[in-house]
């Protein structure tokens, strides 16, 4: 299990991250959510030891991060650049070294990669002869090669075409199934809805929202219901106990006002009324949840 | 320590096969020399492809066309056997104004013939009145011719004046009319050059050399050393000296210069202590800039183009900056050890009489080595610095100008140095770190080998500096390389040194 615990983090006299803690179980996802420069980088990079931070632990099962082996870790960065005059499998394969696995397994690891990711005719070509999409999976390979148990992606979806970004779910799913520890920053709520398991959302250093994905759903599931029919649906105004949240021809948001017992009579009376061919409840979107948690605490720290 | 081996390696072999690589090996330095040796060697060892029209204004003596064309015959010739120079004396016949000149002039000097004549005439008849005695009105005779001489010496005295005038005003119209068509005669580039020879000059010692280029030394060099030669004898002559006398007497001087060197005597050539300290020099410079120079792009690349951040997450700060400054060393080693390689298959097959250049031996290749190895680390960490603050090679750019221009002002001073290698400026100037190596390098092609006091005190100042820039260097490094598109101040690179 990676934890991180109380993590403080300054830029001159900009709070990067202000008391940041959290934990990540091998074989599930984390999501590190936020708008620009929340610190989501920042906390990365102090997970890479690409920095230090001020004060805080950062523990892997238990060991301290300083104590670790680099080529636990495998790393995508938000800003990606490859060597572009060199040759695709010296790239990989000096990349191995680095991560102390031996030419020839770094050697046929890469090949294995390349095979994987359609890329095995490329070899021995140069990396700015490739597409743009080629190098986004030469990336991954970069980061995923030496077999991590820890895996950080900041921004992985960001600039990739869709069918990239199947490969880098499929990727990240395959690494679940593995039981690797999974990091990713994102702003791409669908894909976070899709795959991670725990979100974390900061804003300004600061922790606002921490749980799993059916937590934060459940704590911030709104009293409303959507009905859409084929026909007008006015005859909603007179039915007792609802208040209309948005309205249109056909159809309907609103709110029952009434306890929990009577709700059933409510909606049964709706039904009624109305011919409904859907009827749902709303959930949030975690897109409006984020939206409303920083637009309060963006408020907070102004007053 | 590992990851250290794996990106120098990586670094070295992935610019060892590069074009930029092996220009700069193998082309620059022919390049350079070529740059540096020839203008000098047009100027001095120019040979003349064909023969040169020197005019000449004579005035004086007129067999001074004749001796100086012989003197030109028998020591200046081209390779197929003909003269180099041939001498045309500037006529000016075909001038309007000089012919009425000498119309006037030869008008003047007819009338005082003929008034010599009559005059000579005049005395002679008076002499004749004078001795015959049986004359009859014989006081009369004489009276009258008295009268008759007289009058005619007064005329004659008159028409000398006026000799004197025309003459003066023909050599006045002759110079100034010799002038303006030997000047035509260079516009047109049918005169090489054109000498003006006064009258009196053995006494003056003085002449006039014309030419479209001042830069032409050779040539007037050579006139002035064959007509000094004219003078020099006519004034023996005059002192009656025997003419084998004065030819042993003038016989030329040649010079041969030594220098004590720490081996010995060695024969002083300037070309060759000047263009090997420029070379040494500019070689060391050469391999110091490549290898820095792939140093700074490989630094700023990375981080322009984001694979710092990989790196950094495998391998340390200090293990990517120590990789990179040992792999680009070996790389600018590589360079040098080619550059010597080359030097001694030169001395070994005695090309260009290299062997007998004192300063190409063992032990100053050894010296060479020791000083690029300490001038590159040192400049090494400051490009590490350097190309980690900037993030983009527009400004990095400019300081790597200005690094050059520091390290390329030796080879501007080794004109003040082969002069006065001692001088206290000198000392100075190879006590500071950044310029040392070069200036071992131009003691070295000067004395031979350095003193031990000198190598001992220049290897322990840069030393003491590279463990300090190194030092300064690895914190701008770790704190800058993630820094993208902030620009740096000096006051940011204060902050950066204090916290960390």
């Amino acid at each position: 299990m990676l934890q991180l615990i109380n993590i403080v983090k300054k830029f001159d006299s900009t709070v990067a991250l202000n008391d940041i803690s959290f934990d990540v179980q091998p074989g599930s996802i984390f999501a590190l959510l936020g708008p620009n420069g929340a610190g989501k980088t920042t906390a990365l990079r102090l997970i890479m030891q690409i920095l230090k931070p001020d004060s805080g632990e950062i523990l892997y099962n238990s060991q301290p991060r300083i104590k670790l082996k680099r080529n636990l870790f495998g790393y995508l960065p938000e800003e990606r650049g490859l060597y572009q005059r060199a040759r695709v499998l010296d790239l990989l394969v000096y990349v191995g070294l680095l991560n102390h696995m031996s030419r020839h397994r770094a050697e046929v690891e890469a090949i294995r990669y390349l095979d994987k990711l359609g890329l095995v005719d490329y070899t021995k070509k140069t990396v700015n002869t490739l597409s743009k999409g080629m190098q986004q999976k030469i990336q991954f390979i970069v980061t995923l090669l030496h077999n991590p148990e820890i895996i950080i992606l900041d921004e992985p979806f960001s600039g990739l075409d869709p069918v990239n970004q199947m490969v880098l779910r499929n990727i990240i799913a395959q690494g679940k199934e593995e039981g690797k520890s999974i990091i990713l920053s994102t702003h791409h709520m669908s894909e976070v809805e899709k795959i991670a398991d725990q979100i974390y959302l900061i804003n300004q250093g600061h922790m606002i929202l921490n749980g799993s994905l059916q937590e934060i759903r459940e704590r911030f599931k709104e009293n409303a219901y959507l009905i859409e029919s084929d026909d007008k649906i006015d005859a909603i105004k007179g039915i007792k106990d609802i208040k209309i949240l948005e309205e249109h021809n056909q159809s309907c948001k609103f709110s029952i006002l009434a306890k929990d017992a009577d709700k059933k009579k409510v909606i049964s009376t709706i039904f009624e009324k109305i011919p409904v061919i859907k009827f749902i409840q709303v959930q949030p979107s975690l897109d409006d949840i984020f939206i409303k948690l920083i637009r309060n605490s963006q408020k907070e720290y102004k007053s | 320590m590992r990851n250290i081996f794996y990106i120098a390696r990586w670094e070295f072999s992935t610019r060892f096969k590069t074009r930029s690589f092996l220009f700069s090996t193998f082309i620059l330095p022919v390049l350079f020399s070529l740059l540096i040796t020839l203008p000098v060697y047009f100027i001095t060892y120019e040979e003349s492809v064909s023969t040169k029209l020197i005019g000449v204004i004579n005035m004086g003596e007129d067999d001074l066309i004749e001796k100086l064309q012989n003197h030109l015959n028998d020591n200046y010739q081209l390779k197929n056997g003909s003269p180099e120079y041939i001498i045309l004396p500037i006529s000016v016949e075909n001038s309007v104004i000089f012919r009425k000149s000498y119309e006037e002039f030869e008008s003047v000097s007819r009338q005082l013939d003929s008034l010599n004549l009559a005059y000579n005439d005049l005395k002679a008849l008076r002499e004749k009145y004078f001795q015959t005695n049986k004359l009859n009105n014989k006081e009369l005779l004489l009276q009258k011719s008295y009268d008759e001489l007289i009058t005619t010496r007064e005329l004659k005295e008159m028409v000398e004046m006026d000799y004197g005038y025309y003459k003066q005003k023909l050599d006045s119209v002759f110079n100034k009319q010799a002038r303006l068509t030997a000047d035509s005669l260079l516009l047109k580039k049918i005169l090489n050059a054109y000498l003006v020879i006064p009258e009196n000059i053995y006494r003056l010692g003085s002449i006039e050399y014309h030419s479209l280029n001042p830069g032409e030394l050779l040539d007037a060099e050579r006139m002035q050393t064959i007509i000094n030669e004219f003078i020099v004898q006519s004034r023996l002559r005059e002192a009656d000296i025997q003419p084998a006398q004065i030819s042993q007497w003038l016989k030329p001087l040649r010079l041969k210069k030594y220098q004590l060197r720490a081996q010995g005597p060695a024969e002083w050539n300037f070309y060759i202590e000047f263009y090997g300290a420029v070379i040494g020099v500019v070689l060391l410079f050469m391999a110091i800039f490549t290898s820095g120079g792939f140093l700074f792009s490989s630094v700023l690349s990375e981080k322009t183009n984001r694979v710092i951040e990989i790196l950094l997450s495998y391998a340390s700060s200090i293990q990517i900056m120590a990789g990179k400054i040992f792999g680009l060393g070996l790389l600018g080693l590589m360079q040098v050890l080619i550059w010597l390689g080359i030097t001694a298959i030169f001395v070994f097959f005695n090309l260009f009489q290299a062997g007998q250049i004192a300063y190409l031996n063992l032990e100053n290749a050894l010296f060479f080595l020791h000083y690029f190895s300490l001038g590159y680390l040192l400049y090494a960490a400051i490009f590490v610095a350097i190309g980690a603050i900037f993030s983009s090679e527009q400004e990095a750019q400019q300081v790597n100008i200005i690094l050059r221009t520091i390290a390329i002002l030796p080879v501007l001073l080794v004109f003040l140095f082969l002069r006065e290698p001692e001088s206290g400026i000198i000392t100075v100037l190879s006590y500071i770190p950044l310029l040392t190596p070069y200036f071992m390098i131009l003691k070295i092609a000067q004395y031979g080998i350095p003193l031990s006091s000198d190598f001992y005190i220049t290897s322990i100042i840069l030393i003491v500096s590279i463990i300090g820039m190194v030092f300064f260097a690895a914190k701008i490094f770790r704190m800058g390389i993630l820094m993208y598109g902030k620009k740096f101040t000096l006051r940011d690179i204060l902050l950066l040194l204090r916290s960390s």
